[in-house]
């Protein structure tokens, strides 16, 4: 249980969800007359819209208190007018003055706004040093970023599995094969579905941990492909009770991996992350990172917004256990 | 000719004793995987046919039997690559010591494609996963559509059902419609359609 606080599990997330704060430059102005509030925004909404930044609040409550004025408008984006000399800007630089009455409005200055609306808290906060948006909060994300999602609980799950794919990736460096091991669960029932090791360096290029692992799933089903005799630290459960297990559920086994998480210990390639989105997984935990890995460092797979099944990601379970095998 | 781990650190732009070939041998190659195709339409799989070819010989035939094996992995390539490793072995060549050159495939995928429609593994940077590959696309696009489309009109047996909305709507003459549950990601969807 202590070994638990030595990891932390952090969720993969998507480039705009951890992207930087993008700012934009725009011009604001000071409320002078608040009582012109209102009719101030409705107009410089007309003559100047902000269509891609609905996320901005028009208005601010200024930051400062012992300034003069409590609210700052934004009048428009730099990039939607032409000034020549931008410090001593004016408003009627900024909006054609026979349309508008600027009466209540002060002398124009530049800010920086966000770009992109804020995703996650982090970005909400720092986007906020700028000028406020609105922040539509996903509670999983934060908790999730704070690595405070899992309970000790499931931590201690997560290290029960993730200890079986170590092992055997263990098993199979002792073969001569690289140091990668996985296992495949079913989370409803918490039994291990299918337990293997990478074994490319054997019979078969493709047969990387992963690979193998869904194909002993497969050949839990009924299915498969490939006879892992060879190996005996690859296996999957045909006992009883994992048996039972499914077939207690409302449609018996699953379609292949529906419903079911992998551990890994370290970052899938891209062929396994396909495989892996074909295969319908429902969540994926790995330990180290890896130079061309497809869930994180050189694709985010699981985010491809045009492929027909996405899937949860996190990093980190049992981090130095799996980078000590990459070591060796 | 294999895509795998190796040890450079740059990608051979261009590969050595390689010489496109002709059209009318390109031809002749996609017929023959796309009766590999009709094979897999024939055994309910999703119509996908696979040809390897080396030295103007056959070493590699596959066709998709995911649904056969329970196995969502089992594509024609990776039928087709079993075939080439069992034909390396045979002649006892080191599979490693040379890389796929060219792939020529059909219509591209929108939905799962690896090479220049979701994806660009073909061209991408990835030391550690293998050399870059040159792609030819397009090839009796329509036909390889068609076939696609012919598979996903019948019901495939093994894929979950669509979800449906618990709400029911009662139109004023009180008889009751279910609404089909349509993301905007098409997500319940088991196929890989919109092709064209």
């Amino acid at each position: 249980m202590d070994e638990c606080d030595t990891w932390d599990v952090l969720p993969v997330l998507s480039d705009e969800q951890s992207r930087d704060t993008e700012l934009l430059a725009a011009y604001a102005a000071p409320i002078i007359e608040k009582r012109q509030t209102s009719r101030l925004v409705k107009e410089l909404s007309q003559i100047h819209p902000l269509p891609s930044l609905q996320h901005i609040k028009r208005v601010r409550a200024c930051k400062d208190k012992s300034t003069p004025h409590p609210l700052e408008v934004i009048v428009c984006l730099a990039s939607d007018v032409q000034v020549t000399d931008c410090k001593g800007v004016m408003l009627t630089d900024l909006i054609p003055s026979q349309s508008f009455d600027s009466s209540g409005l002060g002398v124009p200055f530049l800010v920086k706004i966000p770009a992109n609306p804020p995703l996650t808290r982090p970005q909400f906060e720092k986007a906020s040093k700028h000028w406020p948006t609105s922040f539509h909060e996903d509670k999983q994300v934060t908790s999730a970023l704070r690595g405070q999602l899992f309970t000790a609980d499931q931590k201690a799950k997560m290290q029960e599995y993730m200890t079986a794919a170590v092992q055997a990736a263990k098993s199979g460096e002792e073969m001569g094969m690289d140091a990668v091991g996985a296992v495949i669960v079913d989370p409803e029932s918490e039994q291990i579905a299918a337990v293997a090791h990478d074994c490319k360096r054997g019979s078969h290029p493709l047969h990387h941990a992963v690979m193998v692992c869904i194909d002993l799933v497969a050949c839990g089903q009924g299915g498969g492909t490939y006879d892992y005799e060879k190996y005996p630290a690859c296996l999957f459960n045909s006992s009883e009770t994992f048996r039972n297990a499914c077939n207690g559920k409302e449609n018996g086994l699953p379609y292949i991996c529906t419903g079911y998480d992998l551990y890994v210990t370290r970052e899938p390639c891209v062929m396994c992350a396909m495989a892996l989105v074909h295969s319908r997984i429902n969540r994926v935990f790995y330990g180290a990172t890896s130079a061309d890995g497809a869930l994180g460092t050189k694709y985010k797979i699981h985010c491809q917004k045009d492929l027909n099944h996405h899937f949860e990601v996190f990093k980190g379970v049992m981090l130095n256990a799996c980078e000590a095998l990459e070591k060796k | 000719m294999i895509p795998m781990e190796m040890e450079a650190e740059s990608v051979k732009p261009e590969k050595s004793n390689f010489l496109q070939p002709l059209d009318s041998e390109i031809q002749r190659w996609m017929s023959k995987a796309f009766d590999m195709a009709l094979e897999a339409l024939e055994n309910g799989e999703v119509p996908v046919g696979c040809l390897m070819v080396y030295n103007n010989e056959i070493i590699g035939k596959g066709r998709n039997e995911v649904n056969e094996t329970k196995n969502a992995t089992r594509h024609a390539e990776m039928v087709a690559l079993d075939q080439v490793l069992n034909w390396c072995c045979c002649r006892e060549k080191d599979p490693k010591e040379t890389d796929i050159p060219l792939v020529v495939y059909g219509c591209k995928n929108e939905r799962f494609g690896g090479c220049g429609s979701v994806l660009d593994v073909s061209s991408d940077h990835l030391p550690h996963t293998g050399t870059s590959f040159k792609c030819i696309a397009g090839y009796r696009a329509e036909e390889a559509v068609e076939m696609l489309k012919m598979f996903y009109k019948q019901e495939n047996p093994n894929a979950p059902k669509p979800k449906v909305r618990k709400d029911l709507i009662s139109p004023p003459d009180g008889a009751v419609v279910i609404q089909v549950k349509r993301g905007p990601q098409d997500e319940e969807r088991e196929t890989i359609a919109p092709l064209s």
